[in-house]
């Protein structure tokens, strides 16, 4: 007999831990000397970043001839890699910023988290565009400065707006971490006997004493900063969407592409976010922070964003078909049964046919299962990507310029290098910074806010 | 407190005398600032650097500093003429006529340095069209594994001693009556035959040899025995209303190519539709003239002579045509072949046979019929009785005829050679600039008789499997480097010059032997081969009666680079029947034929390290790099094989494993190999390339490259060939006919034009653009190619490739897609694979109003010039390769490597190779995208030349390199406002298309359909 009393909203932190008890625990794994297990994934992840480091090298020494693009496929996996993880930052804004306006509770114990994971996706994203070109010590030529050639860049390129939306995207993202910060920097610092630690913390904690001037404050600031943040969230995949919409290659042109973009990013955010906190709250015991009803949340936001990539894939279909456009017809068809087949039904199952089974609740419920299938809408995004920027050009107006794209294993090593960085910055995060915000938990325990629920 | 005291008391002093108030101390100190501070400023005393010079010492020494602790690199001295040699201009080059590869060319020289080959345009033959292959000659004269010195068994040794050392063993084997041997290649040059002629006088026991791996001779020898004569006319192509081809690939590599693809596409004319000839091919092997036929027929070559016979019969006989008479033998000799019998026997379509028979009664004595250079001497026979039936001897052209001074030696010859070799009795072999071991079939053992050969003398340009085995190697300079000259055609003769002295210790293989006739090592001087071709020149002189004298006509024919001969008297050849009772029919297997053909682009094997050539694609399979077996699907699937698979072939004991390709449109059973690949002895470029199927040749037969009874089997393994276009199987149904889906290639029917010239462009849409028009004001450039006229040689591809740098990438990087040809021509397949219709169509930067390429790039390192050109600004660009992705076209080439540097480890990386670049055009570096710029170098010179001559500049004043070498006069590219202009009358021309062009690009690239001259209206 376990009846559920509707009454009562379901508590976003479980078991009504003191306050005291929310300090001690988050700040942890910044108070211990890290264990075995900590160097041993450090030491994994900074192999994986070494790996693709020697890689990049390579290339830059002997050009981009070492990776498998060719005359007609222009771009292959650094853009690939790009579009992945500009897409994986985009749930942290999600949730930090949009969820924070719409009022959802339950985001607090992972909107830390996510941030940073939004920051180093970010970081990780802006490596390519700069590595991919052809001569990247040039690549200050992609930004405006003034120079003696008056010389201006084209601002008619989608790939300049890339420049502006990426770097304005990691701007804000950061600023808006590093506010929210702010009281758990103070708790830290009060907390604290080392005097290194403690210069470190009194500096960035801004001379923060949990003031009620100083909260006013902040709510301000971080209720404005997460409106500046909103629209960059649809922005910036938008923008990057363009890079592909605004061409006139087939299967590139069309304008479903920036929602489409979107909710493809929010899709694959998510998922990477849930993959990675599953360990999180498991390791650090924060599952009465970040609980199952949390999980289950998330889960069925990829269930929702998983159904709009899916819409979208039929879409591009049926627009195609109905364009009467002989070139982009042939573009899907070639999708689903050319040469590239094997990685559109990879991209097709993963994102499409397996979040579907989140319409059970058992399974979103069940850790193991959901952590399988966020896996799966990862490798499946990466695969949308591929499929998105090689297919159409493998094969697109010109029969006689077809040729196959294969990436080499140079373009592997700097895959996995760029996450080796990525979770390289997430291991270093997880005990230099308190992954779950201090103070946001403590709003959210029961008790913690004056309530009327008796009355 | 006493202030007073403090005063007087001091509680700081510096030195006594200020203690004590040494008054001269107390007056410096009250005026501290005195105007004797200065006084003893005296400018005069300092240095006398001013203040200016100070500032521009200081400027000077920092920009020094700040260039020192940069990267700037040293691209080596530039050095002025000191004093300026006659006639050069630094920064303009200079012309001169002389002969390269067999063809009088126009070679463009800059500061002493040949950078560029193009036709020579006062030339009745070349009207400045050059071939493919004649242009890549530069890089052989800058290739860095050239010869740089003679060799005596590998050791460098002096050209003195060299020659004494010679002298002393030909004399010798004078003396012992023991033969000399000199193998040369074909010689079309009246001075090097006297030389050898000369040689033989002074040195009695020589034997001349001559071997070519492929060429005329089987026609040649057809000739004499029905003519009496090996000098067989040209033919008026012009003037040819219908051609039958068989297996003839003249327009490819048989004959004259430039000449012969003149002519015919005189003829596929739109402006003169009324006009067009009508090509049938009978082949059994693609060809590009099989491509670029009305119908082609597949038919083995091993059925060719009973084909030709049956025609025969069914003309004479049955239509009665007989413009000569037939004697009783032959015409019971031809009644035996029933054309019906024949078209069932080798299910052909009797529709096209019909035609064509029909075609070759119509058009008697207006009508010629080719017999292909590798068919045997009973076709040729065959061919020319058909000819003389028709009447089509009209066409000969006995005031040109090819000229042909010394038959190829026999088989007999050969092994005559080999055997006395054996025997030991010669005593010297000269091998005159050849390859014969490579070359001659295996089973004459000639590699073998080189052992027994006491001395062997190798005369050539750069190492190969002859010279490896030869005791002395002499490194021969370049036709580049050398005098000489050419009798080819009996109405014109052709000069050689030199265009640079040697760059290496090299002397020119005539001259060598020059200096072994005059008999003496130190008779040898740089110029006695000069003279010795004006000597011989003045035979040529005498015969004219030219009012000038010798040293005028001689800088004359040296400036033009060749003379018309007056033929001394009208020659027409008898025709003598009774050579054709000699024909004796085969019976044609079921068993495989293999059949060997000459490469396209490099020759015998003699370009094989010429990476401009390696790198071509096969006018028909787009393979560049290797040769390989060419077999239809339906022997594949027999054989079990796809596209790369190895075959096994035994013919007659001997055996040859090569990857396969599956080319369309082959005849079944039938293997096509071509020669010239799978050298050994070679440089970095030609190493590795493709496999050496002389060693299927027989010994007893040397120019029979029809080997029958062949037996080919899967071995199992696989090779890579690399190709410049994927190979899409005909037979895929989703991509079938894309090119013509797409309006890619958009073609008609000559019947079709006529009943309706607009049929092109009526279901067309008006496209509407949504932003401004930009307005072109004064010149605007812009190109058409006539694709009647285009042939598909890929001429356009070498001169574009030597006039713009083009690099060579290698094998490995075209198996990536990464080839940097910046014209390329695609080949499409239409049809069936059994009968497969094919288009060419050149694609380069179609120059777009409205380009895709420019809006995207972020850096607007390509962007639109006012007169209508793209243009790419090497410098600007980072290489995002974002340009490259959004061309429609997919003509951009980005550089991903320094491919100067990359291909074959650094082979590019010396001081001799580049050398060959034009100084006018920048050498990319890697990262940076490139691609057709319109030869806007040319158009800047010419553009100079107007200013400095005070006019407008106008169109024609500009030929782009693609246009100047097309040997069809397909290209013609100019000022598109110019409305009288040539290029606006084929813009505006109802065959005129832009390729998609809905995509409302506006490209500048104006395509003209092909109409092909079938009987239907249908394509």
């Amino acid at each position: 007999m376990n009846e559920i009393d509707y009454t009562r909203e379901i508590p976003v932190i479980e078991g009504r831990p003191a306050l005291r008890e929310i300090d001690d625990l988050i700040a942890k794994p910044l108070e211990t000397k890290p264990d075995k297990k900590y160097y041993l994934a450090l030491a994994v992840t900074l192999t994986m970043t070494g790996i693709g480091a020697i890689a990049l090298l390579l290339s830059f020494y002997y050009g981009t001839g070492l990776w498998g693009n060719n005359n007609p496929v222009g771009w292959g996996l650094p853009i690939v890699n790009f579009v992945f993880w500009v897409g994986i930052g985009h749930a942290g804004t999600l949730i930090s910023a949009i969820l924070f306006l719409l009022r959802q509770r339950w985001r607090n114990g992972i909107a830390r988290f996510a941030e940073g994971m939004t920051i180093f996706a970010v970081m990780t994203a802006g490596i390519f565009p700069l590595i991919h070109v052809g001569r990247p010590w040039l690549a200050g030529y992609l930004f405006p400065y003034p120079n003696q050639h008056s010389l201006w860049v084209n601002f008619t390129s989608p790939l300049l707006w890339d420049v502006f939306a990426v770097s304005t995207y990691f701007t804000v993202s950061f600023i808006f971490w590093y506010v929210g910060l702010i009281p758990d920097f103070a708790t830290l610092r009060d907390r604290t006997s080392n005097k290194i630690k403690k210069l470190i913390y009194s500096v960035t904690s801004l001379g923060w004493r949990h003031s009620n001037r100083h909260w006013q404050h902040y709510e301000m600031v971080y209720l404005i900063l997460a409106g500046f943040a909103t629209p960059l969230v649809l922005s910036v995949h938008t923008i990057v969407s363009f890079d592909f919409a605004v061409s006139i290659m087939p299967g590139w042109h069309t304008t479903i592409f920036p929602p489409y973009f979107v909710a493809g990013a929010v899709f694959s955010g998510f998922a990477m976010v849930q993959n990675v906190l599953i360990f999180i709250r498991k390791i650090f015991n924060y599952e009465h922070i970040i609980t199952l009803n949390t999980l289950e949340r998330m889960n069925k936001i990829i269930l929702l964003t998983g159904s709009m990539v899916g819409y979208a894939y039929a879409m591009e279909f049926f627009i195609a078909w109905y364009s009467g456009v002989q070139p982009e017809q042939f573009t899907f068809i070639n999708r689903a049964f050319g040469p590239y087949a094997w990685a559109y039904w990879i991209m097709v199952s993963c994102n499409v046919i397996f979040p579907q089974l989140f319409w059970v609740k058992k399974i979103r419920r069940s850790i193991p299962i959901m952590f399988v299938i966020a896996v799966l809408v990862n490798v499946g995004m990466w695969f949308e990507r591929f499929v998105i920027t090689v297919t159409s050009l493998s094969r697109d107006y010109l029969p006689s310029s077809w040729a196959y794209y294969a990436p080499t294993l140079v373009d592997g090593a700097i895959l996995l290098g760029s996450f080796g960085f990525f979770f390289t910055w997430l291991l270093l995060f997880t005990k230099t910074l308190p992954v779950v915000s201090i103070a946001e938990v403590k709003a959210v325990v029961e008790g913690s806010q004056p309530s009327h629920g008796d009355h | 407190m006493s202030l007073k005291k403090t005063v007087e008391k001091k509680d700081f002093w510096k030195n006594l005398k200020e203690y004590y108030n040494d008054p001269a101390v107390l007056k410096a100190k009250a005026n501290e600032f005195a105007d004797g501070v200065t006084d003893e400023f005296n400018p005069d005393t300092l240095n006398t650097v001013s203040r200016r010079r100070f500032i521009a010492l200081l400027s000077a020494s920092a920009a020094f500093a700040a260039t020192a602790c940069s990267d700037y690199q040293d691209k080596g001295e530039i050095i002025p003429y000191t004093k300026r040699p006659e006639g050069v201009l630094p920064g303009k080059p200079n012309f001169y006529a002389t002969i390269v590869n067999g063809k009088s060319v126009l070679v463009r020289v800059r500061e002493g340095r040949p950078i560029n080959i193009e036709g020579n345009p006062d030339h009745p033959i070349y009207m400045g069209k050059i071939d493919a292959q004649s242009p890549a000659v530069l890089l052989n004269l800058y290739d860095p594994e050239r010869l740089k010195e003679p060799y005596k068994k590998k050791r460098k040794i002096d050209w003195e001693k060299a020659d004494s050392e010679i002298l002393d063993l030909l004399g010798e084997a004078v003396v012992k009556n023991k033969e000399i041997a000199i193998i040369t290649d074909r010689i079309a040059s009246p001075a090097t035959l006297k030389l050898i002629n000369n040689f033989k006088e002074k040195f009695p026991t020589t034997k001349w040899y001559s071997y070519q791996s492929s060429g005329d001779e089987n026609k040649r020898i057809a000739w004499q025995s029905s003519y009496g004569s090996r000098n067989v006319p040209s033919i008026k192509l012009d003037k040819a209303q219908i051609i039958l081809s068989l297996e003839s690939d003249f327009l490819g590599r048989e004959g004259n190519t430039i000449e012969n693809t003149r002519l015919f596409t005189q003829r596929k004319d739109v402006m003169n539709s009324n006009n067009f000839n009508r090509l049938y091919s009978v082949e059994g092997a693609m060809s590009l003239t099989g491509i670029n036929s009305d119908y082609r027929i597949r038919l083995r070559a091993d059925a060719q002579l009973e084909f030709v016979l049956s025609l025969l019969n069914e003309i004479v006989l049955k239509k009665n045509v007989q413009q000569i008479t037939l004697t009783a033998s032959i015409k019971s000799l031809i009644s035996k072949y029933q054309l019906k019998n024949f078209i069932n026997k080798y299910k052909l379509d009797s529709i096209k046979i019909n035609y064509l028979v029909d075609d070759l009664v119509k058009y008697q004595g207006q009508s010629i019929v080719l017999a292909g250079e590798i068919l045997p001497v009973d076709v040729h026979s065959a061919v020319i009785m058909l000819n003389e039936v028709l009447g089509n001897s009209a066409l000969y052209d006995y005031n040109s005829v090819n000229l042909d001074f010394h038959p190829m030696s026999t088989s007999d010859e050969l092994k005559g050679l080999v055997s006395s070799a054996s025997k030991g009795n010669i005593g010297v072999l000269i091998n005159f600039g050849i390859n014969p071991i490579f070359n001659m079939p295996k089973e004459l053992g000639l590699e073998e008789a080189f052992q027994k050969i006491p001395n062997t003398i190798s005369i050539v340009e750069s190492e190969n499997e002859t010279s490896d085995k030869s005791t002395y190697t002499l490194a021969a300079s370049n036709e580049l480097e050398s005098w000489g000259d050419n009798y080819v055609r009996s109405d014109i003769y052709e000069l050689q010059q030199p265009l640079i002295a040697p760059i290496f210790n090299t002397r020119q293989k005539e001259n060598i032997l020059l200096t072994w006739i005059n008999g003496s090592a130190e008779a040898y001087s740089m110029d006695a081969i000069h003279h010795f071709v004006m000597e011989n020149f003045k035979d040529i002189y005498n015969l004219q009666n030219s009012p000038v004298d010798f040293k005028s006509y001689w800088y004359n024919a040296l400036h033009d680079g060749f003379v018309k001969v007056i033929p001394s008297a009208q020659i027409k050849y008898s025709f003598n029947q009774s050579s054709f009772d000699k024909i004796s029919s085969t019976e044609t297997t079921s068993e495989y034929l293999v059949q060997l053909q000459k490469s396209y682009f490099i020759g015998d094997g003699k370009f094989a390290n010429n990476g401009w050539l390696q790198e071509i694609p096969h006018p028909v399979s787009k393979v560049a790099w290797d040769n390989y077996a060419a077999l239809s699907p339906n022997s594949a699937k027999e054989l079990g094989v796809e596209n790369n698979d190895y075959v096994k072939v035994v013919v007659n004991g001997k055996f040859l494993e090569i990857p396969v390709m599956l080319q369309p449109g082959m005849a079944d059973k039938l293997l096509s190999i071509e020669l010239g690949y799978g050298r050994t002895v070679i440089g970095d470029a030609g190493k590795n390339s493709g496999f050496n199927a002389v060693v299927l040749m027989s010994g007893t037969e040397v120019s029979n490259y029809l080997l029958t009874n062949a037996a080919v089997t899967k071995p199992g393994g696989s090779y890579k060939l690399v190709s410049t276009q994927e190979h899409h199987p005909l037979d895929d149904n989703s991509v079938k006919d894309f090119h013509k889906i797409r309006k890619i290639i958009q073609e008609g029917t000559v019947e079709e034009y006529k009943k309706n010239s607009k049929f092109l462009h009526e279901d067309e849409h008006n496209l509407i653009g949504i932003t401004r028009e930009h307005k072109y004001e004064g010149v605007k450039w812009g190109m058409s190619i006539d694709l009647n006229k285009c042939t598909s040689c890929a001429s356009c591809v070498t001169s574009c490739n030597v006039e713009n740098n083009i690099p060579v990438v290698g094998k490995d990087q075209v198996a990536n897609g990464r080839e940097m040809h910046w014209i390329r021509i695609d080949r499409y397949y239409s049809g069936t694979p059994d009968d497969p219709e094919v288009s060419g169509q050149p694609m380069l930067c179609q120059h777009c109003d409205n380009a895709p390429c420019e809006n995207v790039c972020p850096v607007n390192a390509t962007n639109h010039s006012p007169d209508g050109l793209n243009q790419m600004a090497y410098n600007r660009c980072v290489g995002t390769r974002y340009c490259a992705n959004n061309c429609p076209y997919k003509v951009r080439r980005f550089n991903f490597y320094n491919f100067r540097d990359h291909f074959a480890d650094a082979y590019y990386e010396n001081e001799l190779t580049s050398l060959v670049n034009n100084p006018e055009v920048t050498v990319r570096s890697r990262g940076v995208m490139e691609k057709c710029t319109f030869c806007v170098q040319r158009i800047m010179e010419a553009r100079e030349t107007a200013i400095a001559e005070g006019r407008e500049l106008k169109g024609s004043d500009v030929k782009t390199a693609c246009q100047s070498a097309c040997p069809a006069d397909a290209i013609v590219f100019g000022d598109t406002n110019d409305k009288e202009s040539k290029i606006s009358k084929y813009r505006e021309h109802e065959l005129g298309y832009h390729v998609l062009e809905e995509l409302y690009v506006k490209p500048n690239v104006t395509y003209l359909a092909k109409l092909r001259n079938t009987h239907s209206e249908e394509a």
